[in-house]
């Protein structure tokens, strides 16, 4: 995908400037963990010691290697959800807000009218429901983007606040389980609606989902008279007008892909790992997918690759307030040095 | 040999500038001299341009020197040279749409972060007044026609402090040939108030109508040099622009009957700018099948926002557009449908897709999709495009090459290969020899008249009157925010269109 | 009632206001910041320890105004230097924002301040009703209202202003006047990052007198939002502003008149007035947008 090419001098552009390209993305990977790592030594943690331990919890059992590719799931799925768009020339950040809505949704079915259904049916009606959700509030962002005219990047962000108060509405009421004590949360689903399990891990079905979901849309994107429809619209909006292409109709069904994709994500979250409906349900997780979508340059098979790493620092994460007393999220700040680094390499890199 | 005691304000000697492999400037020698006008001639690409921005400080020489007043300077960058009075018109000028005139102004004059708002106004009125240079300082640039806009352009040169040298880039390109008169009376005005003038051009008459002295430019050496003195003569200046080169003529036959069918109408539309201003009203417009309508008018009197009607880019606000006989909407979509096909005035900025190949767009509007399972064959596409006769024709780069490594006019062949590809039943084409050798011209042009021989209306946009009158069966003036009616080339001239390029027609 | 609403405009329309102001002269200069979240908050530890520490709120003002500054430096870098995607990088610096404050914000959550109070300008405040909804403010609020005409006339009427404007439409022109758009740039966002960080500051320092994590809540992207809205007038930011404040105050008006309205939906009042707000504005034509802004806004940035 980013092949590099220099301009001026048109034609040899190979293995030497390919090289160079290769290490400067290895370099813009490695760089901020070293500076984290300085970070971290004046906090009298080892950053060596918490490295290692971080490769070697996940590489050295399955349960570890679970734990990753757990935390990876979302990450993959809000990934696609800011990828996908992106290769339609969109910036779409609104996957924290679509994959709430999505477990909202998720939650509303399987509590209401999924009780007792056998998991073969119910599970899959669920994601449904969950795709809608997230499908539903994507449509607010593509209404006003192709309406309104307005620009999506700040729509998806400010409907994000919007989707969590709406989560926290229902969770302080009509969603609100009767035995929890006033807590704010939904009663748990259905137990036959929890997504099965690989036996000596907790990592469930949904990862499977979600890889799926990446070669699809990498299929789609690379392969398919559609992907190259939405690849010459990313590129050039205004050849793409030219070629007679409904630009509007693009922008809107490919919002709204991600947006399902993003509440694929909420459903999973809700039948793969809580079991009940919070108004905390998958904080952050939608602007680390679109970090990990960002760090794979929106290509969904790297993006398998990036956000694996996010997930390797998520556990570190843990491991840090447990071990060290530092709060987890200090492992956010190793994600956006990581980001910096890529968005900062990003011209040096792609031409 | 050269006499040392002669005045000037500027000398080149041995000016040398190198891009890569291609020497555009070799060994240039000049004298700019107080008080007269200095032309500059020479074909596109024989390296003016290159001179200029070198004396005007953007570009740094390779190679030589430049002297004022008796010492070696520096003038790159831009602010170096215009500390020792040499100013710069460009061709595309350098203001602000969204700032006033005098923003603008008081951008490049004043200093500091704080301005005598009135003062400056008044010095504008002054100087604008002194060289009949009308320009209203509230106005807003985006409101000026390009006529205007170099006027400010004058203005502001003529502001800063102790301008000496005046470098005008094709001033004229932008101007009628009515406005010309009225601009070489200005030149001379300036002359006569002891400026140095160098005037890049590349239109003979201009040159014998008021130049002091005229350099020769041929492929970035200066093959000619002489003095008003010494008698210049247009055939001399055309042997030292050319060379030996000999170049095949267009040749459009007359007496081709044009159907009678018509391709294309509009009737009484109305189009908008993106200001929400009137650009065109009242506009009514007739293309037949085989018919070549050119458009002539000055650059920014609406032709690119008539160019995206009639291909449903824009919509008409008031008025119908009909192709085939049948009245479209303002959709792409539709108009493609109707077999219309339009090349762009910017090919780079609406054609070009980056990190696409030339062939992924050649099935964009134009080479017919040929579909494998869920995606493209771009293998089968690829060996019919190598064997279209149009790739062959305009020597189109390998297909695999990226577009958006391709030069300019290697841009424009293929993007000219694409639309004749479809042999559309209507094309719409601006600015068809843009950034093309003559030789590529003149094959463009061939194939355009091919083209309407075989029954496609075409509606031609250009700027080269040459152009239109070469390829055009009708001709209609934009001006005055009005489109004129035809005139039969055949039975009108020059003088006749560029009357209308600047009043219009009297209603 | 409605003049505990406006007087609540006022009063909690203020730090988003000061933002919309920065992040004004910064989209003048063709750089969208989505960081000024991140600067907000940043700002708003920032001046909130400064004041724990040395007790004066002052001093926590211009701490909280440099703590948003050096974070947007983060994004002039990346944005003008290396070319990076202007709303991703804010996005990120939005993220980075949340993250570092949460990290160095942990100790300063239980902690006490006096800050700024309201302090009622003599006569003024005596007028009846304006008085006690305009001149009975803490001194930030102040200066944030004389902030928006001394804007104005920098942007309008001086050769500053002149350069700050063509940084955002077209960088040749300032070029070929000798002046180097990308430093225009650069001091634009970092202007802009000051004044978000003060922004947050007054959140924190005299609004509530505490330190949350993440209490910004998204008043940074609204002031990003309201820019547009207000059609990069610096007059219109600030109405903008106090429409967004007017919504808060509705919400704690409501609260303590006892209506059966969800507390949730109120949130979402601000937010969603705000998308409202943008709705009406895209409606008619859009052609003040910064040439530089407008490729951004469209995806080619």
């Amino acid at each position: 995908m980013s092949q590099p090419t220099s301009i001026a001098f048109e034609s040899k552009s190979t293995f030497l400037q390919r090289h160079s390209s290769w290490m400067i993305q290895t370099a813009a990977i490695i760089a901020p963990f070293i500076l984290f790592g300085i970070f971290l030594t004046f906090y009298e943690v080892n950053p060596i010691e918490l490295y290692s331990s971080m490769v070697a919890t996940t590489f050295g059992d399955l349960y570890g290697f679970g734990e990753v590719l757990l935390k990876a799931t979302p990450f993959i799925l809000t990934g696609l959800a800011a990828a996908l768009p992106a290769k339609a020339g969109l910036v779409n950040v609104g996957g924290e807000g679509q994959l709430a809505i999505g477990a909202l949704f998720a939650t509303w079915f399987a509590i209401f009218y999924l009780d007792q259904m056998p998991a073969l049916i119910g599970i899959p009606i669920m994601l449904l429901a969950g795709a809608l959700g997230g499908a539903a509030w994507a449509s607010v962002v593509a209404v006003l983007k192709v309406k309104g005219k307005l620009n999506e990047t700040i729509t998806s962000v400010l409907l994000n606040y919007v989707a969590v108060f709406i989560v926290g509405f229902f969770v302080h009421g009509m969603l609100k389980d009767p035995n929890s004590f006033n807590w704010p949360f939904s009663p748990e689903i259905s137990y036959s609606l929890r997504l099965p399990v690989i036996n000596g891990t907790r990592l469930h079905i949904g990862f499977v989902i979600a890889i799926v979901l990446a070669v699809a849309v990498w299929f789609i994107l690379s392969k398919t008279r559609l992907g190259y429809r939405i690849r010459v619209l990313g590129s050039n909006r205004l050849a793409a007008e030219r070629a007679g292409m409904n630009i509007n109709r693009m922008y809107f069904w490919v919002l709204l892909a991600a947006g399902a994709i993003a509440g694929i994500a909420g459903m999973i979250e809700i039948a793969g790992i809580e079991g009940r409906l919070r108004a905390t349900v998958g904080t952050n997780f939608g602007y680390l997918g679109f970090l990990a979508a960002m760090m794979a340059w929106n290509n969904p098979l790297r993006l398998m690759a990036t956000a694996f790493l996010l997930g390797m620092i998520s556990v570190a994460g843990n491991k840090l307030e447990i071990f060290s007393g530092l709060p987890s999220s200090s492992v956010n700040i190793l994600m956006a040095l990581v980001l910096f680094f890529i968005l900062g390499s990003g011209k040096l890199v792609k031409r | 040999m050269e006499k040392h005691d002669e005045r000037y304000l500027l000398k080149t000697k041995g000016l040398t500038k190198v891009f890569g492999p291609l020497v555009a400037n070799s060994e240039i020698d000049l004298v700019v001299k107080p008080g007269s006008i200095h032309a500059i001639l020479g074909e596109n690409g024989a390296g003016k341009s290159t001179l200029m921005k070198m004396l005007y400080g953007v570009y740094a020489p390779d190679g030589g020197s430049i002297m004022m007043d008796g010492e070696e300077v520096e003038l790159h960058p831009p602010t170096k040279a215009r500390a020792k009075g040499i100013g710069m018109v460009f061709q595309d000028f350098r203001v602000v749409p969204a700032l006033t005139i005098l923003d603008n102004i008081a951008l490049s004059v004043e200093k500091g972060f704080t301005f005598n708002r009135k003062k400056l106004k008044q010095r504008i009125i002054e100087i604008s007044s002194k060289y009949g240079l009308a320009v209203n300082p509230d106005a807003y640039v985006w409101e000026l026609d390009l006529g205007q806009r170099q006027r400010l352009e004058i203005v502001k040169v003529l502001l800063a402090e102790n301008t000496r040298i005046i470098i005008f880039d094709e001033p004229t390109s932008v101007l009628v040939p009515q406005e010309v008169e009225a601009f070489l009376n200005m030149l001379r005005m300036l002359r006569a108030d002891g400026y140095g003038i160098l005037l890049i051009t590349h239109k003979i008459n201009e040159v014998l109508a008021c130049a002091d002295q005229v350099s020769v430019l041929r492929s970035g050496v200066l093959t000619y040099t002489a003095s008003k003195e010494d008698g210049l003569t247009a055939d001399q200046l055309i042997g030292a622009m050319m060379g030996d080169k000999e170049l095949k003529t267009v040749e459009k036959q007359s007496g081709i009957q044009t159907s009678s069918e018509l391709a294309l109408v509009i009737k009484d539309g109305m189009i908008k700018g993106d200001y929400g201003e009137v650009i065109i009203q009242d506009l009514n417009l007739q293309v037949r099948k085989g018919q070549i309508v050119g458009v002539a008018g000055i650059s920014g009197s609406g032709q690119k926002e008539l160019a995206e009607v009639l291909f449903g880019l824009r919509g008409l606000l008031k008025g119908s557009i009909e192709v085939a006989g049948k009245p479209l909407k303002p959709d792409v979509r539709a108009f493609l449908e109707a077999g219309v096909s339009f090349v762009s005035e910017d090919p780079i900025k609406e054609s070009v897709i980056p990190g696409f190949s030339i062939l992924q767009h050649m099935v964009l509007d134009g080479m017919e999709l040929k579909k494998k399972g869920l995606g493209i064959d771009w293998k089968a596409l690829a060996q019919e495009l190598e064997q279209s006769e149009q790739a062959q024709a305009l020597a189109l780069a390998a297909s695999s090459r990226r577009a958006d490594t391709l030069s300019g006019g290697n841009v424009q062949r293929m993007v000219l290969t694409r639309a004749l590809i479809r042999k559309p039943e209507v094309l719409i084409i601006s600015y068809p020899s843009r950034g093309l050798d003559i030789g590529t011209t003149r094959t463009i042009q061939q194939h355009l008249l091919e083209l309407a021989k075989q029954g496609t209306a075409i509606v031609l946009f250009s700027e080269d009157l040459d152009e239109l009158f070469k390829l055009s069966d009708q001709l209609v003036v934009l001006a005055g925010k009005r489109l004129t009616s035809p005139y039969e080339t055949a039975s009108t001239n020059a003088a006749q269109i560029g009357q209308l390029m600047l009043k219009g027609e009297s209603a | 009632m409605i003049a505990d609403i406006l007087t609540g405009a006022i009063r909690s329309g203020t730090s988003v206001m000061l933002a919309s102001q920065g992040e004004l002269v910064s989209e003048r200069a063709g750089v969208i910041n989505l960081g000024t979240e991140g600067s907000m908050l940043c700002g708003a530890l920032g001046g909130f320890a400064v004041t724990v520490w040395s007790g004066n709120p002052w001093l926590g003002t211009v701490a909280g105004g440099l703590c948003g500054l050096l974070i947007s430096l983060i994004h002039a870098f990346l944005v003008i230097s290396c070319g990076a995607n202007q709303l991703a990088t804010g996005l990120t610096i939005m993220f980075f924002g949340m993250g570092v404050t949460a990290f160095f914000g942990k100790g300063f959550v239980s902690q006490q301040i006096v800050g700024f109070n309201p302090v009622p300008i003599p006569l003024l405040s005596d007028i009846p009703y304006l008085g006690k909804i305009l001149f009975n403010h803490d001194p930030l609020t102040y200066l944030s209202m004389l902030l928006v005409p001394m804007l104005w006339y920098l942007i309008f009427r001086t050769r500053l202003g002149i350069i700050l404007r063509a940084a955002g439409e077209r960088e040749e022109v300032l070029f070929a006047s000798g002046i180097n758009p990308r430093l225009v740039r650069y001091l634009a966002v970092l202007a802009g990052g000051f004044l978000a960080g003060i922004g947050g500051a007054q959140l924190s320092i005299a609004y509530t007198h505490s330190w949350v994590e993440n209490m910004v809540a998204g008043r940074g992207v609204v002031a990003v939002a309201l820019v547009i809205f207000a059609s990069w007038k610096p007059v219109q930011a600030m109405l903008g502003a106090y429409l967004f404040g007017a919504a808060q105050a509705l919400q704690l008006t409501v609260q303590q008149q006892g209506l059966a309205i969800s507390p949730y939906f109120l949130f979402m009042v601000p937010y969603v007035l705000t998308l409202v707000a943008l709705l009406i504005v895209e409606r008619r034509k859009q052609s003040q947008t910064p040439e530089a802004l407008g490729k951004v806004l469209a995806g080619s940035g």
